[in-house]
């Protein structure tokens, strides 16, 4: 296969771990919070994930764990948030920094040990597709979980009455109150289920990819999904396509190098974070805005 | 509020002493002091949790950042990068931006100290060395703040998201100036760069074992604390902070504002990663600031955007990131179980503190 193939090909589960955390963020944001803690929830969810599955021999009980330590989290930036009205960016880098830490410490003894990773499951017929089939339908099961809550979430947002009230509370609160419902609990579970999802990205990073912990392995992809669900406009198949271009960012690094391409390993550590400043930078100039009315004051407030 | 005045007309005139206890919150500073009590009994259950001496983790965390002469005068020296790092974010944060990125700039301030200080080490005699390295560490710092302001101001995208992703990048620049160029031939193994000449290393002053930097830190301090409230600009900064409708209405120029606002908050970030390279590491390495930026952004929240408030708690939170040291040593806990203190506390801070921002 050439290079670009492989590239393109091998960008899936990458971008798989990425686009969970974007998603959450999605539906933390359309309801008018932004999560720094999304970093946080995924090495939260990285180390219970990968904890409880050498413990228990159980993946699937692992996957539950990531996410009910991504859900903790998000119920801790929700409280600070949602209840306490904090500045919303302080209190998702206060969840990273508590995360960050209880999670070195805890993962201490877990650095080194490895399990298996997710198996891939080929589906029939698909998967024999030429060039695409393989790299799109011979995946592990959190892959095709996130298939389906692409157009599940935009469905959900776009079309149900939930949808609209979140959307709705991202937008005006005041409104959602007159309307009858209550605009604080909508954004309570909002954030606490947004950071659940970033747990299983956490744990699609430690159980479905590598296969292992390792100490601040998120390395700021909490941080990029902040940024893929503002570049993609607050829609799931923006984000789709954002967390794609990073999942291929980050296949460029790891196949140029295993071609022994000469290009500086820095130069592609960089280009992950380079590439989504750049992107940012392109729609936030020429996109429409379009962020829910209570993020624009959010993204640059002051407290 | 509407509490304590009550209470005020209440009892006019009763005797001063009983008016007086009568106003004092109890329920209040008995809550604020419980919650932050229980901050402390968390963290100790956790650290126990781990394998630690529940009995002594305090006194050993207080000996190894604040009780020891030697010990504080460490924590005064890592005060230096996180408290510019809380300038960096208190300056813009008045006129209304997001610095989240004051770990990249510190870092951008140290690699542009390197850089000079290895070339000009020798050449440039004594004091003039320093502050041609040092003011080549704030130009650094300035420019990396200066992009995302660029960024915010003439394109439209979020400083805070920007600038926050560019510490990433400052990181990876950082690791490979000290894997290539400037690798240390010497360097034994160890990742770092040449070391720079003693002729642009801060010395040791008052016989103890801090520098000059500290002094420098206070001052600026101060500064900006007068800048910010008795200077024109700093007027306007508050203003386009508070109501930007109501500044640019008034004719303040916004933009230059803002970019001068994150530029100056920049270049307190550079000269605080150039300060600490000279006065402390003498030459970089991988995860020379180890998180000092976010901690300082986070001294400059619990502040509440004052810079000698900020200042003064990014000394406290020196104090206690240097203890997971003690802890390290005497008690075998992994050294960032004190990021879990960290964040328990300012998260108290915002669980009890003063509520902020506009109700639903």
């Amino acid at each position: 296969m050439n290079i670009v193939g492989e590239i393109l090909t091998t960008a899936i589960p990458g971008s798989v771990a990425i686009a969970y955390p974007a998603l959450g963020e999605l539906i933390s944001e359309r309801g008018g919070v932004i999560n720094l803690g999304t970093e946080g929830a995924m090495l939260a969810g990285a180390l219970s994930g990968f904890a409880v599955t050498i413990t228990t021999g159980n993946i699937w009980l692992g996957i539950l764990a990531a996410v009910l330590a991504g859900a903790a989290c998000g119920a801790v930036h929700a409280y600070a948030v949602v209840i306490r009205k904090a500045n919303q960016l302080a209190s998702g880098l206060v969840v990273w920094f508590l995360a960050l830490g209880i999670t070195s410490v805890l993962g201490a003894s877990y650095n080194g040990q490895v399990v298996t990773p997710l198996a891939s499951i080929p589906i029939p017929g698909l998967s024999s597709i030429p060039v695409i089939g393989q790299a799109l339908f011979n995946q592990n099961a959190l892959v095709y979980v996130a298939y389906i809550l692409v157009p599940g979430i935009w469905w959900f947002i776009s079309y149900t009455r939930p949808g609209l009230i979140l959307r709705a509370t991202g937008e005006r609160p005041a409104v959602v109150f007159a309307g009858g419902h209550n605009p604080t609990l909508v954004r309570y579970v909002a954030v606490t289920v947004g950071s659940a999802l970033a747990g299983v990205g956490g744990a699609e990073l430690a159980l479905g990819i590598v296969g292992n912990w390792s100490d601040d392995m998120t390395s700021g992809y909490g941080f990029v999904a902040v940024a893929v669900v503002i570049f993609a406009r607050w829609n799931p198949f923006g984000v789709a396509i954002g967390a794609y271009l990073f999942g291929v960012c980050l296949a460029v690094s790891s196949v140029v190098q295993a071609q022994g391409i000469a290009i500086n390993q820095y130069v592609l550590d960089a280009l992950p974070y380079a590439v989504t400043v750049v992107v940012l930078v392109v729609v936030s100039a020429f996109g429409r805005n379009n962020a829910p009315e209570s993020q624009r004051e959010a993204l640059s407030e002051i407290q | 509020m509407t509490v304590e005045q009550s209470q005020k007309i209440a009892v006019p005139g009763v005797s001063s002493l009983r008016t007086f206890a009568a106003r004092i919150p109890w329920k209040r500073i008995a809550l604020v002091v419980g919650s932050y009590a229980a901050c402390v009994i968390v963290f100790t259950a956790f650290s126990a949790w781990q394998g630690a001496n529940p009995l002594t983790i305090i006194p050993t965390m207080l000996q190894s950042s604040l009780l020891d002469p030697s010990a504080f005068s460490q924590t005064l020296l890592r005060a230096v990068p996180v408290g510019f790092a809380a300038l960096a974010a208190a300056i813009p944060a008045r006129a209304g931006l997001v610095n989240v990125g004051g770990e990249g700039q510190l870092i951008m301030g140290a690699v542009a100290a390197t850089g000079t200080g290895l070339a000009v080490g020798g050449s440039i005699p004594g004091v003039l060395g320093i502050l041609v390295t040092v003011v080549a560490g704030m130009a650094a710092g300035a420019i990396w703040a200066g992009i995302s302001a660029a960024l915010k101001v003439w394109l439209g995208a979020a400083e805070s998201v920007t600038s926050l992703l560019m510490n990433f990048i400052a990181n990876d620049i950082m690791l490979f100036l000290i894997y290539e160029p400037w690798k240390d031939p010497n360097g034994s193994g160890q990742p770092q760069s040449r070391p720079l000449s003693d002729g642009i290393r801060l010395e040791p002053i008052f016989g103890l074992d801090i520098n000059v930097a500290v002094i420098v830190l206070l001052v600026f301090a101060v500064g900006m604390w007068l800048v910010i409230s008795k200077t024109g600009w700093g007027f306007a900064l508050r203003v386009t902070g508070g109501n930007p409708v109501a500044a640019s209405r008034n004719g303040l120029p916004t933009k230059s504002l803002a970019l001068s606002a994150m530029m100056v908050g920049g270049a307190l970030a550079g000269l605080g990663g150039a300060l600490n390279l000279i006065g402390v590491e003498g030459q970089l390495r991988p995860d020379i600031t180890e998180t000092f930026g976010y901690i300082g952004f986070l001294a400059c929240f619990l502040g509440r955007n004052d810079p000698i408030k900020a200042v003064i708690a990014a000394i406290l939170f020196s104090a206690i990131a240097l203890s997971g040291n003690g802890l390290q040593i005497t008690e075998g806990l992994d050294g960032s179980v004190v990021n879990v203190l960290l964040g328990a506390i300012v998260l108290t801070m915002l669980a009890v503190g003063r509520r902020q921002g506009e109700t639903l």
